[in-house]
């Protein structure tokens, strides 16, 4: 359920298209004020520092790659060492290595899915909230149907009948399944807009629908949308994360979902606690963190909030 | 409208959508690379065996003539054999559907309750300690990461400390001895169910808890609450039995909304305690190439959360007496 976590479904007041720069200023000050969203905000800057980091280890010697590097002098699994800081896998490969290579996939895994589930349902959203009737009926059934399909499986029953899935097919999957709920949020928000006078004077001033629509009601909506894109981050980690523990993930990448499957197929989890700790640590943490930034820019946009924070 | 009319209505919608993922479904299967014969044929068949096993799944028929057949045998029930059981698949899931509703309904049901009842708390204490321990305790256990959380249980509770069998649902020695009696056998049940339950709980409350908590706080400046302040009642009155009931309500339409990714997690639960539930099987049919029953697992639980969603609406218009159909 990473959903807002806000009890009533009300459209919050947006910026007026002015003063732009100044908005942003204060938006900061607000989110500062929050400190569940700064620890967001600071265990993100950690995740992102050790995706950037996967590609260093490898360099260093190419028994660090976390897929194909081997130690020679181990090839069974241990605890720390000098040599490899989290100790090795089943095979002797770096564990530590592996963490860092995992911390890529979930960003591009989770910020991808959450992008083009924003990008499918702003749009859906607004054009079935814009021209309503059939196109606005048809397209929220739509929604309603793929809304009560747990996604996780059914990218298993994808999986089990097109075979081996890779990452893009799976970041595709996630997106298809997950845009119903941005676009109920945003089609919302179109209606209200709609009413509005300044719409009115747009149209009356001869603006096109296409103009009315991306030039009018695109910019009110798109916080929302990246309010909504936080969430969605998490919830695509989460499935990926457990599509590889279930066996089923992309397997030219190491994710930390893929890490605790090993951990698990192998036999290790009760011997090797330093190899079964980190990889959910960090889908944990990564989870917590997009989630907590996610709450604190909520405030930011809905002045009611502000306050209610710890 | 009457709220006999509204549930037939409901059940009439429900049906429709049932039947469109039934189709899309069937379109699935076809559309997959090779037709459904070749996933299923085993290298030591013969051609002529093969071609009996398409005569009797009826794939030399045309595909509007096959989904009719299929539509048929759903509407009968009849839902194949499984290929990795070579059973009925509906006894199959017959077996396993009363093990799932146990360990996902408690687990929802007790979560959604400690939800309100701590988000009340921790709105009422806002600001203090017992509002930050629970709703930070809220926001780590609701984002942990639920297979490795349960395997976390499982290393702490039942490997290192031995209070809980590490997985299964029942002690074969209780259960093969005739002498135990139907108590012995159910506490041994619910023995095994602790941990599962707990992971679920866990996973659960916390986003429960964190509605209860911003809905009471919008809640305690509505104006009845000033009145009720001001005809001089007692702080927990208010609290109890003004606030709080109006308050719950968004945690059971919440319960309705996150139903589907609660069943994600109680598949991932049930695979990682080797729970028998439906969840599991369907993973399990899934790696192992089991079509028919991997389909009716997903098409039962389709089924399953479309008709909890009516239930909650119908449980929320009981709740809440503004709404009427």
């Amino acid at each position: 359920m990473m959903v807002s976590t806000k009890a009533t479904a009300e459209t919050p007041d947006l910026y007026p298209p002015a003063n732009r720069v100044r908005a942003i200023a204060q938006n900061w000050s607000v989110f500062r004020e929050n400190p569940l969203g700064r620890i967001g905000l600071g265990l993100l800057v950690v995740f992102c520092s050790m995706a950037l980091c996967s590609f260093i280890p490898p360099m260093v010697d190419p028994m660090y790659h976390p897929m194909t590097g081997v130690d020679p002098h181990i090839l069974s699994s241990t605890g720390p060492s000098p040599s490899h800081w989290l100790g090795t896998d089943f095979m002797g490969r770096d564990i530590f290595s592996q963490l860092l290579a995992g911390a890529r996939v979930a960003f591009l895994v989770g910020v991808s899915a959450a992008f083009m589930s924003i990008l499918f349902g702003t749009l859906i959203g607004v054009f079935a909230g814009y021209w309503g009737k059939t196109i606005d009926a048809l397209l929220m059934r739509t929604a309603d149907i793929i809304m009560v399909l747990p996604t996780l499986l059914m990218v298993l029953i994808l999986a089990s009948l097109f075979g081996q899935l890779n990452m893009w097919i799976i970041v595709l999957i996630i997106a298809f399944f997950r845009w119903p709920g941005v676009s109920r949020v945003i089609r919302a928000q179109t209606l209200t807009l709609k009413t509005r006078p300044f719409i009115e004077a747009a149209v009356i001033s001869g603006a096109s629908h296409t103009r009315v629509i991306f030039w009018h009601i695109m910019p009110n909506v798109l916080p929302l949308s990246f309010l909504y894109m936080t969430f969605r981050v998490t919830s695509a980690i989460i499935i990926e994360a457990s599509l590889a523990f279930l066996g089923f993930g992309d397997p030219s990448a190491v994710s930390w979902g893929m890490m605790l499957q090993w951990v698990y197929k192998t036999g290790h989890m009760f011997r090797a606690p330093y190899w079964l700790l980190p990889p959910g640590i960090c889908i944990s943490l990564i989870t917590l963190s997009f989630y907590l930034l996610g709450r604190a820019m909520e405030e930011v946009l809905d002045p009611r909030l502000r306050g209610e924070h710890l | 409208m009457t709220l006999g009319r509204y549930i037939t209505k409901r059940l009439v919608e429900i049906a429709i959508v049932f039947f469109v993922i039934l189709t899309i479904l069937f379109l699935l299967f076809r559309l997959a690379p090779g037709d459904p014969v070749s996933r299923m044929v085993d290298p030591n068949m013969t051609a002529s065996d093969v071609e009996a096993l398409i005569a009797q799944m009826g794939l030399d028929r045309p595909i509007g003539i096959q989904y009719l057949a299929y539509l048929k045998s759903v509407i009968k029930g009849d839902f194949g054999h499984s290929l990795h059981y070579g059973e009925p698949v509906a006894a199959i899931i017959w077996d396993r559907l009363p093990n799932t509703v146990i360990l996902f309904t408690s687990s929802i049901v007790l979560a959604a309750l400690a939800g309100v009842f701590l988000g009340k708390v921790a709105s009422w204490h806002k600001g203090r300690a017992a509002d930050s321990f629970l709703t930070v305790g809220a926001l780590v256990t609701h984002t942990m990461f639920l297979p490795w959380l349960g395997l976390i249980l499982i290393w702490v509770f039942a490997y290192q400390l031995g209070w809980f069998p590490i997985n299964g649902m029942m002690s074969e020695e209780i259960w093969m001895k005739p002498e135990s009696g139907l108590l012995l056998k159910s506490l041994d049940i619910a023995h095994h169910l602790v941990l599962p339950l707990a992971t679920l709980f866990l996973i659960h409350f916390g986003g429960y808890l964190l509605i209860m908590r911003s809905s009471m706080l919008e809640t305690l400046k509505e104006d009845y609450i000033l009145t009720a302040k001001a005809k001089g009642l007692e702080e927990r009155v208010i609290r109890d039995h003004h606030a709080a009931p109006n308050a719950a309500l968004p945690v059971v339409t919440s319960v309705g909304l996150s139903l589907a990714f609660s069943i994600n997690g109680g598949a991932l639960t049930e695979t990682v305690f080797s729970w028998p539930g439906i969840g599991r099987e369907l993973v399990i049919s899934v790696t192992a190439l089991d079509y028919p029953l991997a389909q009716s697992c997903f098409l039962l639980i389709a089924a399953v959360v479309l008709v909890a969603n009516l239930v909650v609406d119908v449980l929320y218009a009981y709740l809440d007496p503004r709404i009427r159909y």
